[in-house]
């Protein structure tokens, strides 16, 4: 078991581990994790996106944590492989905080584990997830997402630039380009009245030194605020992401462990995926004492999430450790298509109904695969809250949800390999009044009201 | 059997161990094709070459995923280090398509992409230089330097560390490098307007347009 200082403990494994080329660590994940989804019998139907499978649930946390337990973690940096027992792991998941306070004053919000089809609404901490956007109208974006009503905690996006001259990690320019960032996400919940928010991370930050250098409580971010610790795919840590941990602990805040399983990719197929993602969820419980978990599933090919694979592992993954634990966890969907088309308030809704019914608090959202600057607003994102709350009062059952991620799907796969990418922020907003345009609004009038003949109870919404 | 029928149930076995991702077997099979006689660039440029090349395309068109693209990889990397080195032994020198040094910018961590890549080029007989991860600009040019080296290739999946890309080709602009070698860029993060605009000789979305972009550079610089 661990001694007192379970840190130090990560630390001397990641010196003293078995040595392994990462190609082999790869190679060997990739061998285990599918004779662990033979052993389990876990299951891909495409016409089964959202499985009502308690049985397969608990055989794909018992996969995953078998996974972890098996391959454990991989150091980047010392080629070492960091291992736990599997009573470890458990020990650990029996600590991890069910319960969150999320932002301060009356704007804090309480983010609780979440169980299937459970009848409690599922909170939307969201913003820009990363994706990435200009300096010139970060601001107004950043408010386009803190002023939805059915959001409650916003993310910086990953700015490029900084006083015109692109941002290079590890340099100075990143920290000054992650403060500025941090204090315009503070600036964009101030000026819509919400300044105890929850400000998720400060994506411009790419190294510890980056994401630490937002630790400010006066005008960046406070300890109610997050950061993310990301994993590499798949399984993968570093020194850069552990440093963070330390130092998040002290300054009180909350630690978001940031995943992002490819389907397709070293986990194989979306049942291996699933696999993958649960002991990613452990890795995030025991190295680095996540508060929360943000999964972020993501296509090899598009970079999506809204296809079959994609829903399959938020279902299944979601399931596993909603029966199986007490964390707090999100998603997030990542779409082919851009802010001001219809398709991508498809992938939105699809997504954001499976996670509703699957145990997940949202996160998101992601556009255009996440790679076109500035294409992406506070409506799809507002939209995603929406839904959530609208499949969740409607008593959606997984059953539904399969169903109506079905029937949205043929409304825009034929655009995975031709995205309609929309428009950047600045044309679909008005600068001065950061209200859609009436194009944008009417893309969401028309997909609430195919989510509404789908089965969808809305109440009043800020575009109807 | 005579020897066109041995010969092809020499490359059935090699083509099935590549496809299967079998090194030992993979290894083997080449060996096997050595002792009776098989010259080791046939085994490369009729057995080697077009199977990983047919098993990049299935990776691509998903009908499998990577874990068997990598293996496939490794075992054709074993193969042509075993015919390398028959060709060695012989007193012949080893052909290359050319030499790509290869990496992704400095800060960026995420190197599957690159790795695909890695993969397609060797089986389409190039010789790569793997850089790995976080590399500093200056050390993409000393290495291009030191192995003259035919292209540079730089990958950020992250849009904050594309600036790194746009180093390595103000370097080879500032050290007067730029007709020297080929600059080409991808990654997540990367758009051709981007690469454009740094001023670099090519970009590619996909792995396998990565290989037609090397190709084609390298054909026109032959051609000039």
């Amino acid at each position: 078991m661990f001694t007192n200082d379970r840190l130090l403990e990560i630390f001397q494994r990641s010196r003293r581990g078995q040595y392994m080329k990462e190609v082999e660590y790869d190679l060997l994940l990739a061998r285990r994790t599918q004779e662990l989804v033979k052993e389990f019998n876990i299951t891909f139907d495409s016409n089964l996106v959202c499985p009502a499978d308690n049985d397969m649930a608990d055989r794909v946390f018992q996969a995953g944590l078998q996974l972890f337990v098996d391959v454990g973690a991989y150091h980047l940096d010392t080629q070492r492989v960091i291992k736990f027992s599997q009573a470890e792991v458990l020990d650990a998941l029996r600590q991890a905080p069910d319960t969150l306070y999320l932002g301060e004053g009356r704007d804090m919000v309480i983010a609780r584990h979440r169980n299937i089809e459970d009848p409690t609404p599922p909170l939307n901490l969201t913003g820009p997830a990363g994706q990435p956007c200009s300096e010139e109208h970060y601001l107004e974006l950043m408010i386009s997402y803190a002023q939805e009503p059915y959001v409650h905690a916003i993310e910086s996006g990953a700015t490029l630039t900084y006083h015109g001259a692109d941002i290079m990690a590890g340099t100075l320019m990143e920290v000054k380009a992650v403060q500025r960032d941090a204090a315009t996400a503070r600036e964009a919940i101030r000026r819509v009245g919400k300044p105890g928010m929850h400000i998720g991370d400060a994506a411009t930050g790419m190294t510890a030194i980056g994401k630490m250098a937002a630790s400010e409580p006066t005008r960046l971010l406070r300890p109610c605020d997050g950061r993310l610790v990301a994993q590499m795919c798949e399984l993968k840590t570093n020194d850069d992401q552990l440093v963070r941990i330390p130092h998040l602990l002290n300054y009180g805040s909350h630690i978001i462990n940031l995943m992002t399983p490819l389907t397709g990719g070293i986990g194989g197929g979306p049942a291996g995926v699933a696999v993958v993602s649960v002991a990613e969820t452990l890795l995030g419980v025991v190295c680095y004492f996540a508060t929360y978990h943000y999964l972020s599933i993501t296509h090899i090919k598009w970079t999506n999430n809204s296809d079959p694979w994609g829903m399959y592992v938020l279902a299944m993954t979601g399931q596993a450790m909603a029966r199986n634990a007490h964390i707090v966890w999100t998603d997030d969907p990542f779409c082919v298509n851009g802010a001001g088309t219809v398709e991508n308030l498809y992938e939105v809704a699809g997504h954001a109904i499976i996670g509703s019914v699957c145990g997940y608090q949202q996160h998101g959202v992601g556009s255009t695969g996440g790679n076109m600057v500035d294409h992406h607003t506070g409506l799809e994102a507002g939209w995603q809250g929406e839904v959530g709350i609208a499949a969740t009062r409607s008593g959606v059952t997984r059953e539904q949800a399969n169903e109506i991620a079905l029937k949205l799907l043929p409304l825009y796969k034929d655009t995975f390999n031709n995205p309609k990418l929309g428009q950047p922020f600045h044309e679909l907003y008005n600068p001065q009044t950061i209200t859609p345009n009436m194009p944008w609004q009417d893309c969401y009038r028309r997909a609430k009201e195919t989510l509404t003949k789908l089965g969808l109870t809305f109440t009043h919404g800020p575009y109807d | 059997m005579n020897g066109s029928s041995l010969l092809q149930e020499i490359a059935k076995n090699l083509i099935n161990a590549l496809v299967q991702g079998d090194k030992e077997a993979a290894v083997g099979a080449a060996q096997y094709a050595l002792d009776q006689g098989v010259p080791p660039l046939t085994l490369v440029q009729e057995v080697i070459v077009p199977t990983l090349t047919e098993v990049g395309k299935r990776f691509e068109e998903l009908e499998i995923f990577l874990p068997e693209l990598m293996a496939s990889g490794e075992a054709g990397n074993a193969c042509t280090a075993l015919l390398e080195q028959e060709i060695l032994n012989s007193g012949n020198q080893v052909q290359s398509e050319g030499t790509v040094v290869i990496g992704t910018a400095k800060g960026d961590i995420h190197d599957i992409g690159k790795n695909i890549v890695i993969s397609l080029l060797k089986a389409h007989g190039y010789k790569v230089i793997d850089l790995g991860k976080d590399v500093p600009a200056a050390r993409f040019i000393d290495e291009a330097e030191n192995s003259r080296a035919d292209v540079i290739a730089t990958s950020a999946l992250m849009s904050i560390t594309r600036a790194g890309c746009r180093e390595v080709a103000d370097l080879l602009h500032d050290r007067k490098l730029m007709d020297k070698y080929h600059f080409i860029v991808g990654g997540g993060s990367i758009t051709q307007d981007y690469a454009d605009e740094i001023g670099a000789d090519g970009f590619s979305e996909t792995g396998s347009g990565a290989v037609e972009l090397v190709k084609s550079l390298l054909q026109n610089m032959r051609g000039a």
